[in-house]
This record gives structure tokens, sequence and C-alpha cells, in this order.
């Protein structure tokens, strides 16, 4: 396959409309409450650190999504903002003490402003040459961080980030209470990446993603576009890694790392691409299956994890939520041909 | 003066590991559009067997530099048949997860059944000295890689541009839509040729076995360089993954013997140079992205 | 969508919940008693699936099991434990992993005391964990002097070895023995860094020069033209600072660069899992500093058969360690009738101690760093080798005093 063929392959085989899961907006308003009505029950069903984690990690899943599901870019580099933005929220926190909210907006910002100059650079190529570019970036800001040691620790990582918040010390110092007031940040930024989605610019994303010259053709500046969605889903992302920061007390240079980049992208496959849900629902199988496995000792996360991802590409393409809504759709339909 | 002809021949000598390898890499991509991350593990798998084949049954490194890719032939025509085939048609995408999938599945078993502090590896003797060479003291193993290496890839080129499978193999690589239309069954070539990628990278593993810990994560690191070799050659093109292997070597040789800090970075900065000035890659055709 | 669909996804969702509550373990945190909960939790956080899994990992749990038998056999009726149980985790040698897991072990699962923790990056992370917690933590595996010094509080203890005392025990010596000019390659990151600041320290004090100061990436596996560079100028001894796979690649590669034989390999930290791990060939004639060797005297083997009887391989120092630790920890529970973490510091602190571990023992109380005879030992050539472990010898016994630094205020709690 030449990389002609490669760059005009007809991309994740999505729908053009956002598929609703279903017509009546009374469901619709049904399932989000249950959603947050789960939200708000976590942390006294799971272990209120782990709750905070899929959280953190639903985020960041969703940034990926936004991107890669809406605007058919995949990044193989994303945990350069997830992990830029942990280090910045450390450090404002450790350095200022101010509240973790306000740290964790400092941590966006960083993301953000990495993403201009890497997304003007990165979306001048496509497919496979950007996913490659996200990663040759990333892997620069992980041996950056590697050796700006005095600011980022190294091999020891950031250490001791305060979780303060007003004074309130149950918030402090409990995970508990921790996580609700952390959840609304999460939530914040849920809704920040639903309104993009559905709004006339994300209309245009998916214009984009499906035939490119088609949108230019149009009149679309295709790559400002592109750029647009890429600093937006880095500052989701950043959002999601700073409150991971701010959870754990901790940044280490795993958050940098490929692994963590490849982590995110398996969590928004197994949700289901370009469903937008999906990334929260992947990443409750995946902290809870890793949760799981390793308070029993199992010695085989890897084969769990890898073969859970294989026969998700290979059977269930459309990930969780993406085949449950195809299943629902389909019998919608045939009940439709029935009457 | 002597110690940059040395710094040269080890750059060479992993540099032949990384053109063995994305020779591989690239033969794979140009023909089935597969950007295989299995890759690294591939090349574990090969140090892995080969040490296995001198722990368990006494088989030397000579018999394993046959044995081996043979081995890893028949594994990659597996691996092609029962997964990778399904999702060829569609989005390269798909194929990468399937293979990162893959590669996380690979690495486990080997660390489940065979630990993670690696298996000790000797080389063999006749390789374990010194020459001289024009004065300066080399490693004979060093020599013998970066040679065997350069050997191989030669005659890899020479197969493809002399034979007919070879020409197939290109003109699928060009347009396999075109080829097929002149009549040529591309299909029947493509399990062979991914399961030759394979065993590319095998022998890959079995040349490092001697020479480098072999452990369950010694692929880890090597594919994520090997992706950037592949791109900084040109990601369909056979010579570009070859003479970027070595040269990615080379930087990284004289990277660590100069500015030890900046190692590690100067290849991802080359990669992302190449790909933002010259897509294509050194020598892969001009692409419109 | 009709009503009952909507219903089922209702229910579906409902359904999940309650078996999610059924793994359990939310809730907020709750208070606890004279012996809180009313047992003695252990933990034991270490790498069971990566480089260290041989030297401590698993069976780190068996040697605490150990002592918990000779505790309770000592105590039978009179134990003030009564129910003691031991928790494990991995923490694949990262730090975010390792304070996650320490967070989780104290909150989650009621660990009193957190053994074991190899990585000085991971060790760091849960000595903060502890301080922030106000529970113990006893570290045997990790290296880093930080634990005794600028990183060191009321609740960590450093049992084993560090940085220092590797230094001291193997710069020292070979620089007095002869080798005066040294070359050091270093991983740079924390401990490589330590290691090379605490074998410039001692080697310089022994009357030797370091020449070259040479650090490489972490982790690494081509460490060829370093050694090139290392030997450039002609050292009598080529330091390498490396640990686990870094280490035998180092080796490895050293040995094929011709300069085995003609330069002295000193390697600063060498276990057992090593040896065995690259073959007493690689590294024949290596000197190294051991905090314990399980051939070394009858109380020591008559602990390894213990060992060996249910894991079938022999203990490393890690495992003696961890029995030794765990062991003390419960004597002094016993000893002050709670597992209140403030009255066991007291009770351990300034504490002299002779086990099968801690020869000539000494709990520090300006540092808590557990001084204990060293050991200076040499890998055994091949005809030497009685069995599967037996890959050592040791040479000299560095006494207690000697072995470790004296505390020099750098830690104030």
């Amino acid at each position: 396959m030449s990389t002609d063929e490669l760059t005009r392959a007809q991309h994740v085989d999505l729908p053009a409309e956002p598929v609703r899961f279903a017509e009546r907006p009374l469901v619709r308003a049904a399932m989000l409450l249950v959603g947050l009505v789960v939200v708000v029950a976590l942390p006294w069903l799971i272990y209120p650190p782990v709750a905070m984690d899929i959280l953190a990690w639903g985020l960041f899943a969703i940034s990926v999504d936004l991107l890669l599901g809406f605007t058919g870019l995949l990044s193989f580099g994303h945990a350069a903002f997830w992990g830029a933005s942990a280090y910045a929220t450390g450090l404002v926190a450790i350095h200022s003490g101010l509240p973790f909210p306000l740290a964790v907006i400092a941590g966006v910002v960083v993301a953000m402003l990495l993403a201009v100059p890497t997304g003007y650079l990165a979306v001048r190529r496509a497919g496979i040459y950007f996913a490659m570019v996200t990663l040759a970036f990333a892997q620069m800001l992980y041996f950056v961080a590697n050796q700006w040691r005095s600011v980022t620790g190294g091999e020891d990582g950031l250490q001791g980030i305060q979780k303060s918040f007003f004074g309130l010390t149950s918030i402090e110092t409990d995970p508990f209470y921790f996580y609700y007031a952390a959840a609304p940040i999460v939530l914040i930024g849920v809704a920040i990446a639903w309104r993009v989605v559905h709004s006339p610019f994300g209309r245009v994303l998916v214009a984009v993603r499906d035939n490119p010259a088609r949108a230019r053709a149009l009149g679309y500046d295709v790559d400002r576009y592109k750029v647009m969605a890429f600093v937006i889903s880095a500052g989701v992302a950043g959002l999601a890694g700073g409150v991971f920061a701010a959870s754990h007390g901790f940044a280490s240079l795993q958050e940098l790392s490929w692994t963590t980049s490849g982590k995110v992208v398996l969590i928004t496959v197994l949700g289901g691409i370009g469903t937008f849900w999906g990334g929260p629902i992947g990443a409750g199988v995946v902290v809870l299956l890793e949760d799981r496995m390793a308070s029993s000792g199992f010695n085989g996360v890897g084969i769990v994890t890898g073969t859970i991802f294989i026969v998700i590409v290979l059977l269930f393409r459309h990930g969780i939520w993406g085949t449950a809504r195809d299943l629902i759709a389909r019998a919608a339909a045939a009940r439709r041909r029935r009457r | 003066m002597g110690a940059l002809i040395q710094y040269t021949l080890q750059g060479l000598a992993a540099g032949g590991f990384y053109a063995l390898a994305a020779l591989g890499l690239a033969v794979i991509f140009g023909v089935l559009g597969v950007v295989n991350f299995s890759h690294g593990a591939c090349y574990m798998l090969g140090a892995v067997g080969t040490a296995l084949l001198l722990n368990e049954l006494g088989i030397g490194f000579w018999a394993a530099l046959v044995i081996i890719p043979v081995v890893m032939f028949a594994f990659g025509v597996f691996i092609e048949r029962a997964l990778v085939h399904w999702l060829v048609g569609l989005d390269p995408l798909y194929n990468f997860l399937l293979t990162f999938g893959l590669t996380l599945v690979l690495v486990d078993l080997v660390k489940r059944r065979y630990g993670v502090s690696g298996m000790p590896y000797e080389p063999p003797a006749l390789l374990a000295g010194r020459i001289e060479v024009a004065g300066v003291s080399l490693s004979t193993y060093q020599v013998f890689a970066a040679t065997f290496s350069l050997v191989v890839c030669v005659l890899v080129w020479l197969a493809i541009t002399r034979t007919r499978v070879g020409m197939i193999v290109r003109a699928a690589t060009e347009d396999a839509e075109r080829t097929r239309a002149l009549g040529i069954n591309v299909g029947r070539w493509v399990t062979p040729v991914f399961g030759f990628g394979i065993a590319l990278a095998g022998l890959a593993g079995v040349l490092a076995a001697p020479f480098r810990a072999v452990t369950a994560d010694m692929g880890s690191n090597f594919i994520i360089i090997l992706f950037a070799v592949v791109v900084i050659g040109g990601l369909g093109s056979i010579m570009g993954a070859v003479v970027a292997g070595f040269l990615v070597g080379l930087v990284e040789a004289y990277g660590q013997a100069y500015v030890p800090a900046l190692s590690q970075v100067l290849i991802f900065v080359l990669m992302a140079a190449v790909i933002l000035v010259r897509p294509a890659g050194l020598f892969g055709r001009e692409d419109t992205a | 969508m009709t009503r009952s669909t909507s219903l089922a996804l209702t229910a579906g969702a409902v359904g999940t919940g309650l078996l999610l509550a059924a793994c359990g373990g939310g809730g907020p945190a709750a208070g606890g008693g004279a012996l809180t909960d009313d047992k003695v939790v252990l933990g034991v956080l270490n790498d069971q699936s990566g480089i260290y899994k041989d030297l401590s990992g698993p069976n780190s749990k068996v040697a605490v099991e150990m002592a918990i038998e000779d505790y309770t056999k000592k105590y039978a009726d009179k134990a003030v434990a009564k129910t003691i149980e031991i928790v494990t985790a991995d923490h694949q040698n990262k730090p975010d992993i390792a304070n996650t897991k320490a967070q989780e072990m104290y909150d989650r699962q009621k660990a009193d005391i957190i053994l074991d923790v190899p990585t000085s990056s991971a060790a760091l992370a849960v000595a903060g964990v502890a301080k922030a917690k106000k529970k113990l933590h006893i570290n045997i595996t990790a290296g880093s002097t930080a634990l005794t010094g600028a990183q060191c509080n009321k609740y960590t203890f450093h049992y084993a070895y560090d940085t220092w005392m590797l230094a001291h025990g193997t710069g020292a010596t070979i620089t007095k023995a002869g080798g005066k000019k040294w070359n050091l390659v270093y991983p740079d990151y924390a401990f490589g860094q330590d290691m090379q600041k605490s074998f410039t320290e001692e080697v310089t004090k022994a009357g030797g020069t370091i020449g070259q100061s040479i650090p490489t990436p972490f982790p690494n596996d081509n460490f060829a033209t370093y050694i090139t560079k290392a030997a450039a100028d002609d050292p009598d001894v080529i330091g390498s600072m490396h640990a686990g796979g870094d280490l035998i690649n180092f080796v490895k590669q050293f040995n094929q660069s011709g300069l085995k034989g003609k330069t002295q390999l000193a390697v600063g930290l060498l276990f057992i899992t090593d040896i065995h791990s690259l073959g007493v060939d690689q590294f024949e004639g290596t000197q190294f500093t051991d905090s314990w060797y399980w051939n070394f005297d009858e109380q020591n083997r008559a602990f390894a058969d213990r060992f060996t009887a249910k894991t079938q391989t022999r203990p490393t120092f890690a495992h003696a360690a961890n029995y030794s630790a765990a062991m003390n920890y419960l004597e002094s529970v016993q000893a002050t009738g709670t597992d209140d973490a403030d009255k066991i510091v007291a009770d351990l602190e300034g504490k002299k101690i002779n086990d099968v571990f801690l020869r000539n023992g000494e709990i520090r109380k300006e540092d808590h760093n557990v001084i204990h005879d060293a050991y200076l030992n040499e890998v055994k050539s091949k005809d030497e080798v009685t069995e599967e472990w037996d890959l050592q010898k040791v040479i000299k016994t560095i006494p207690a005093a000697e072995a470790f630094k004296p505390a020099d205020g750098s830690c104030t709690m």
C-alpha cells in the first residue's frame, strides 16, 4: 500500500452524524441522569482514589476521542499534555500553595501553550505520520523532563503535591471528600468537550475527518481547524492530568511516557471511537480491571489487557459503547420496519 | 582518532540491528500497509529464542542464525493469518492498535514464563575476541554484526530488485490496485511477505543476543527507535529503512560520545525534522499529505 | 427508544453499581483503636514482576511469614499481636505506583508498617506517604542515602544498605589495594548520582583520583561508546554504578571490549541475583560490598535451609532483612503492647540488635539508619561454586561503626 493510498484511506468507519444513542430527548436526559448518579455514588462503591482515577482517565480519553473520533487524527503522544499539566499543576501547588483548582488551571494553560507549536507542526501531515510526529514530540518532552531534574525531580518524580482547598481539612486529607471537590472540575471538562463536539465547529471537524479535500474546497482552512481541535484536546487532557496529579499528590515521568499515550488510546478504542461517552466507560473498565488484578496478585496484566484489546479491535471495532449503540440502532430499525 | 573509529564501529553494529529490523518493518508496511507495532516484540522473541536454543537444547549461535528466522517466519505467517489479515483493508490505525495489543500479550507471556532478570547468553568463541584493523583494536563481534547485517540487507535488496517476487513486492508497494489490474495475484504474496518481515526482526534479535541483555522488555524501547528509523528513511522505502537504520545507529553512538545529555533526544529531533521538511523520508517518494 | 429499553438500561446501571459495591472499599476513612483494628497488618511492597523480582519479590512475603511464625511460637498465649496479617503489592519500580500502593496499604488495607520497597525513587515516595500518614516504613532494598539524610522522617527507617556503605566498602578497599586512578560510569538518575557522589568521596579520601565521571541514560542497553570513553585515558579501575538490567548489559559489553583483565572493573551495586543472571564467568573475581550472604556462617545457613524448604531457592540479603525487620517490629509491638506508630518508634530508636541479619546492629536515633556489620565479597570462580546459589565468598567483615556513614546532621526530623 502506497503512502498515497494510506492518506486517502477511509478513516475509522464512522458515521458522519454523531449518532445519537436515543432519539427522544426524555430518554437522553434520563441517561444523563443515570450517569450523574453513578459519578456521585462512585466513591461509596469504589476506593475513592481509584474512583478519581476513573474520572481522570475518562476525561483524558474524551480528549483523545475529540481528536481521533471527531477530527480523524490519532495522537500517539497525548501523554505530553497530560504529563506536562501534571507537572505544572504540581509545581504551582507546591510553590504557591494555591487551592488545587487554580493549580489545575495553570496546568491546562501550560498544556495548551505546548499544543500550539506542536499542533502547527504536526497537522502538516496526516494519518500515521501525524501519529509519529506526536510520538516524537512526546518523547522529546519526556527526555527534557528527565534531564531537567532540578524542576521535575527526574526519576524521583515531583512529590508532595498538596491538595490545598481553602483550608477545608476534610477535603485536603481525605480522598473521599477530595473526590467531591475534584469531580465538578472533571465534569466541567466533559461539558466543554461535549459543547465543542455538538457545535458548528464540531461539525466542521467531522467534515475534515471524512474528507479534508472537500472541506478545503468548501473554503474551510483545514489546517487551522485541526490545530484548534488539537489545542482544545490538549487543554482537556491537561485538565485531566492536573486533577490526576492533585489526587495522587505526585507527578512522575510515567505521566509523559509513550506507554501512557498507548494506554489512553487503548481506553478510547475500548470504549468506542467517536462515541464521546465511550471514553469514560473504557476508563472504568481498564482502571477497575488493573486495580482488581493488582490486588489479586495476578501476574499477567499485559496478557489480559492485550487480549481484550486484540478482541475489541478484531471483533468489536466500535468499542463497548459503539457496539451497544449499533445494537440498539439495529433493534430500533427492525422495530420501525415491523410497524 | 582510534576512539572515533571505535565509535563509528559501535554505531554501525547497533545500526545493523536497526537496519535489519527496519527492513522487515518497511517491507510489511509497503506491501500490507500495516504498521507493525509488534516488531519490537518479535525482535525480543528472536533474542529469547536464541538464548533458549543454547540454554535448553545446547544449540549454538551459528545454528540459531538459521533456525530462528525460520521459526519467526512461521510465527509471522501465523499472526498474519490469524489476526492481521482481517483488518488489512481498513484504516491502518486498526492494525497498528492490534499489533500494539499483541505486543502487550507477547511481552507479558515471556515475563511470566522466563521472568525479567534476563537470560544469560555468551557470544560464540569465534567472535569473542578483538581484531586489529589499521592499528585500532576492535571488537570482533561488532565487526561481525555490522558486516553481517549489511550483507543480509544487500541480499534482500538484490532479491527485491532482481527477482520476480521482488518485483511484485515493489509493484505492490507502489500501487497495489494497478498491480492487481495487471493480473498479478498480489494477495498470495501478502502472507509470506509478512512472515519474511517478522523473520528479519527475529534475525536482528539473534544478532543482539550475545551483545545485549536478553530480557522481556528489550523490544519496548527498540520499537520506538524503529519507528524513528522507518520514518526517517521513508515509510514505504526499503533502501531508506536500511540507510536510516545505520544512520540512526551512528547518530546514537556519536551522540553518546560527544553530547551524552542529548543523545536520546537527537533521534526524535531528527525524526520530527524529517517529517516536517521531507515527509516522504530521505528515500521515499514525494507524497501529498 | 421504548420505555422497556430505558428501564433495562437503568436497571443495568444500578446492577453494575451494586456489583461495584460488592468489590468495594468505598466510603470515608474511619478511626482506630489500641491495637488498631485489633490486628497487626504488615505490608510488603516491592517489585513482583520486574528486575528486582528475584532479589526480594514474592519471596519477601515468605520471609515475613517466617518471622510471624517465630514470633507466634515464641510468645504463644502471651502474644500481644494475636491476629497478624500480611498484605502485598507490586510497585513495578515506579514511584507513582509505589505512592498509590502505599496510600492504599495504609488506608484501605490498614497496614501498620510497610517493608521492603526497592528502587530509590519508589522508596522516597513511600517515605513521604509514611510521613503524611504517620505510619511506619522500614526500607530494606533501596540504596539512597537521602532516606536517612535530607528526606529522612520520624516514621522511616533504613535497614540494610545504602550507597555510602557500598562506596566505602568497595571504593575505599580497592583504592587502598592499589587501584588509584578511577573512571566512573553511572546511570543518570537519583540512585546513580548518589553512587557517583559517594564513590567520588570515598575513593578520594582513600588516596585515589576520579578522572572522568560519565553519565549514561537510564535505562540503557548500549554502553559500548561509554566504555570506550571510560577506557580512553587508561584508568586503573572503571567503576560501574549501574543496577539490574543496565548492569548486566554493561558487564557483558565491558567483557567484550577487551578490557577484561587489563582494567579492573569495580561494580558499585552487585546483587547475588545479578551474578546468577549473568553467570559467574562474566563476574569472576569482581569485588563488591554486600550486607548479608547466606553461606557465611552456621546461623545464616540454618535460616537459608529453612527458607529453601519453603521456596526452593536460596535467600538474598533482602529476604533475610525482611525477616529481621518484621521480627524486630513484632518484638517492639510486644514490648510496647500496641501498634501505635509513635510508641514503636520510641521503642526502636537506639536499640542494639543481634540477629540473623543484623550483626552488631544498632537503630540510630539521629537518622534512623540501622547500622550493622557489612562484608566485602568476591565472586567465586566456576570451580569454587558448590551449588546453584553459592556464587560469592566473604573476604572481609567491615564492622558496623566503620561500614556506615556517621550521622552528619543533614537529617532533621
